[in-house]
């Protein structure tokens, strides 16, 4: 399945170019399922592996293909278990994968339901809006921003009284930075982009192509202040707490409102909500959709709706039940959704082309002599070649393979006027990789470091593929002593390393964490999958 | 599109109708005094038919029931061989339904529910504040049909209405929101409505009609952006508060929540002055399937029934009252001040639906 969904990617990106590399194509590759999953991980390691449960049918079991944010739903849906008998079992995938597993009539017969944050982009993919019977929501949350405390003092805010207007202009002023989740991954990052550029393009109704095009300079301005991105909310809460000097944080009020640390505001002109619809799928069985309404229902119940908002701080959808105690009850204007997929993936194309701020990243590839077993150098080698399809005008990409030492560094930029050059050029240093040599991990990492050096006005980050364990080079301990000894500033850049082949888990949790990195695994899962789902994070 | 979503349905339908007819037998060799009947109907009354007591009803009649719901513009192309009746929620697609299957007029219609536009208070007092509704309750009004569409032909916003400032939710360009028309048939038969009002009172009775309201049409489905497919959906998520501030539905929706006793907060539920009825029609297929059609609309059981789930049974209107009358705070009972706007033929209103989604 997921060969399928890398073949869809790569004829498209060799066809429409953009339209291959950003917008709803991109988001078909399998990696963001786990995306998903790893985002409800506590530790840093991830499982790149779309999990391939057997879910056979079970009476009086409802699967569930869900949102990954519902997996704090857990005690609420055993408690409505205990009092209606109806068991759960939850699928966990993002809400951009599960829309294209629809779109491609996948559900059929291995799901009963689909439960996620929002149909908003299911309806604009007629395949998969086809497939829905019936939706029903069962809680809420706007997108918010939650800004540190000191941050709003010093900013003289009042929460109830902040604008996208207000925001854009700390922003513009430098008082205020930001991170946010990867819209092309992410349902909470598209929905903050809809949001905010509904609410700084002056649209009065759904944002259209004109819209997003004459706002893009007002856009592009507003995400400089963007310092983080992050495929998954978990890491991007992580990364924050690490940095400490990013002033906010762009994502569903309930996430924000968990953090005390933070005044979550809605603001004032409008917001874009999540609201969870339980849906019925037309494939299945008049008794299915029977239990999934009274499921529906018993989660819909006073009872239920009560424990809903004071576990989860989303809001309750019957007017009986009050907000948890400190949401806000006072009405905030819905911002029409993109009625079209056109403006959906302009919007997107222009995030990740134009507006955010470009990425540099440097790939350090392991490429000693064990690379040459198994295969494992021509799967690096397609893993590679298939994550062209994938990079971003204005992105530097830098080759670093490394055996004994680094055996060269090659950078290539995806220039907007000419991206086929750039993306040529990765690819033909990719096919001239050799494996040879010994394993050089922690003198090449210092390599990298030192090429991308403190860049203010970039993403930048570090991946590291090895397939094994160190052994030529500097030691682990002289790594931290590199890395202790480097500007606060350099220290910023994260290291996202891959287990695969032989390498040692050990040895790059610590890097991982000592970084503030991401550990993804490869031996489990794929690595095209890996390299997949660290662009959520680049 | 609707092709396929027509298509997509059948396959579904075809599965459902196979399973139904298995289990119609077994049933059937166990008690021969049922008759089971198989029909395709409309999500709204999906609940309706789900009804223990209607269930019960239907038995002491004789009838089984099974059901399978689509939308009422999609069971035009569904084959419905094996069907005993189609239960579309308005005339026109039942008409078409009828002269496809050769089926004989006059065609049961047992019940059936005006389109109303909910509101929350602040929106409906800025709305009467500013000539677009009357609120002479505090729960429901008149919306003014004619007033509205000239403000949306104007674009106008709710920042330009007096006493809007005083709502931060009110902002942003008036309009109502609907489900998508070509798909679902509150949305259709809203611009039935509001084509009829745009053109003088006349009735779209083809191509020409439709381009003289087209540019209006397309604007009041534009502005709303990513749409819902269903009416059901619609009002819950108003009834979440979220979303719009002026919402298209059925009054049953509104009725049926309120014969459940269930809280429904400052709604306000204002009558377009011109609006369209939803005419529950049945579409019979066999002679059990019109039985059964008349008997929805006879027997009184079944009517008591229809009333609480929100909709108005044909003939008198004293059931419906008599249910209603401890909600007349939301509730028009008698549709004063309301007209009621013809619905184009099936073809003309797919096309006007077609341009306005654009």
């Amino acid at each position: 399945m997921r060969g399928g969904n890398f073949e869809a990617r790569r004829s498209s990106s060799v066809g429409r170019r953009s339209a291959g590399r950003n917008g709803w194509a991109r988001t078909t590759h399998g990696a963001a399922a786990a995306i998903a999953l790893a985002s409800l991980t506590a530790g840093c390691t991830s499982a790149t592996e779309k999990p391939v449960p057997s879910n056979k049918p079970e009476p009086g079991t409802l699967r569930i293909l869900a949102s990954s944010e519902l997996a704090d739903m857990k005690s609420v849906l055993e408690q409505i278990q205990q009092d209606t008998g109806i068991k759960v079992r939850p699928t966990y995938m993002g809400t951009l994968d599960a829309v294209n597993l629809l779109g491609k009539d996948k559900a059929k017969g291995t799901y009963d339901a689909i439960w996620l944050s929002s149909n908003d982009y299911l309806r604009l993919n007629p395949t998969a809006a086809q497939q829905i019977v019936s939706e029903t929501p069962v809680m809420s949350s706007p997108v918010a921003i939650g800004v540190k405390n000191a941050t709003v003092r010093k900013l003289n805010w009042k929460p109830e009284n902040v604008t996208w207007a207000d925001i854009e202009k700390a922003v513009a002023d430098g008082d205020l930075t930001y991170g946010m989740t990867d819209p092309s991954r992410s349902n909470s990052g598209f929905s903050t982009l809809v949001s905010v550029a509904s609410g700084l393009s002056d649209a009065q109704s759904a944002l259209t192509d004109k819209d997003v095009q004459q706002a893009t300079p007002r856009l592009a301005e507003f995400f400089k202040g963007q310092k983080l991105t992050s495929g998954s909310s978990g890491w991007l809460a992580e990364a924050y707490d690490r940095r400490g000097d990013v002033d906010a944080l762009l994502n569903y009020e309930s996430v924000l409102k968990s953090r005390k640390d933070l005044t979550v505001i809605r603001p004032r002109d409008g917001v874009v909500t999540a609201d969870y619809p339980l849906s019925s799928l037309t494939s299945t069985s008049q008794a299915v959709r029977d239990d999934v309404r009274r499921l529906t229902e018993a989660l819909r119940a006073p009872a239920a709706q009560r424990l809903i908002t004071d576990s989860t701080l989303r809001r309750p959808v019957v007017a009986s039940v009050p907000p948890a105690t400190g949401l806000d009850t006072t009405r905030r204007r819905e911002l029409p959704f993109p009625g079209s997929r056109s403006v959906a993936d302009g919007l997107l194309d222009a995030y990740e082309n134009k507006l955010r701020r470009p990425s540099r990243t440097v790939y350090v590839l392991d490429t000693s002599g064990s690379m040459g077993e198994d295969g494992r150098l021509d799967r690096l080698k397609k893993a590679l070649t298939d994550l062209t399809g994938d990079f971003r005008d204005r992105e530097e990409v830098t080759l670093m393979p490394f055996g004994s030492a680094v055996k060269s560094v090659r950078t290539h930029v995806v220039r907007p006027e000419n991206p086929r050059s750039g993306l040529d050029g990765i690819r033909r240093d990719t096919e001239a990789l050799t494996a040879d040599g010994d394993t050089a991990i922690y003198t090449s990492l210092e390599k990298a470091y030192e090429h991308l050096g403190a860049d203010d006005d970039t993403f930048t980050s570090i991946v590291l593929m090895t397939d094994g364990e160190n052994t030529a080079g500097a030691s682990p301990a002289q790594f931290d002593g590199f890395y202790g000894g480097l500007p606060q500033a350099e220290r910023e850049i994260p290291v996202f390393p891959i287990l695969f082949g032989d390498s040692d888990r050990g040895e790059l949790e610590h890097i991982a964490e000592l970084t503030g990195g991401r550990l993804f695994d490869a031996q489990k899962g794929s690595l095209d999958g890996a390299f997949e789902e660290i662009r959520g994070y680049q | 599109m609707r092709r396929i979503v027509a298509i997509v349905l059948a396959v579904f339908l075809i599965g459902g109708v196979a399973a139904a007819v298995v289990a119609g037998r077994e049933e059937q060799d166990k008690s021969t005094a049922t008759k089971t009947v198989l029909g395709v109907i409309g999500s709204e009354k999906a609940e309706f038919f789900a009804d223990p007591d209607v269930v019960k009803a239907l038995a002491a009649k004789g009838y089984t029931l099974k059901t399978e719901t689509s939308g009422s513009w999609a069971m035009e192309g569904l084959d419905l061989k094996g069907y005993d009746f189609a239960f579309p929620s308005s005339q026109a697609p039942a008409d078409e339904l009828a002269a496809k299957y050769g089926v004989r007029q006059p065609l049961p219609r047992p019940f059936y529910s005006p389109l109303v536009v909910v509101a929350h208070r602040s929106a409906a007092g800025v709305l009467a504040d500013n000539g677009l509704a009357t609120l002479p309750a505090k729960g429901n009004g008149t919306f003014r049909m004619s007033a509205y569409l000239k403000a949306a032909g104007a674009d106008r916003t709710w920042q330009q209405l007096k006493g809007a400032e005083r709502h931060g939710e009110l902002s942003g360009t008036l309009f109502i929101s609907t489900t998508d028309p070509t798909s679902s048939n509150s949305g259709a038969l809203y611009l039935a409505a509001a084509s009829y009002v745009a053109d003088g009172g006349r009735v779209a009775d083809g191509t020409a009609a439709v381009n003289r309201t087209a540019p209006l049409m397309r604007k009041l489905i534009s502005v709303q952006g990513a749409q819902q497919t269903s009416s059901d959906a619609a009002f819950r998520d108003f009834i979440s508060g979220v979303g719009n501030p002026l919402v298209l539905v059925y009054e049953s929706q509104v009725a049926s929540l309120l014969a459940q006793g269930q809280d429904v907060g400052d709604l306000t539920v204002l009558y377009p002055d011109t609006t369209a009825n939803s005419d529950h029609t049945v579409v019979p297929l066999t002679d059990e399937g019109r039985a059964l059609g008349e008997l929805l609309g006879t027997d009184k059981e079944l009517r008591k029934l229809a009333v609480r789930h929100g909709f108005r049974p044909q003939g008198t209107s004293a059931e419906f009252t008599a249910a209603t009358a401890a909600h007349t705070t939301y509730l028009n009972q008698k549709l004063t001040g309301v007209r009621q706007s013809p619905v184009p033929a099936s073809k003309v209103l797919h096309e006007m639906a077609r341009r306005a989604r654009g």
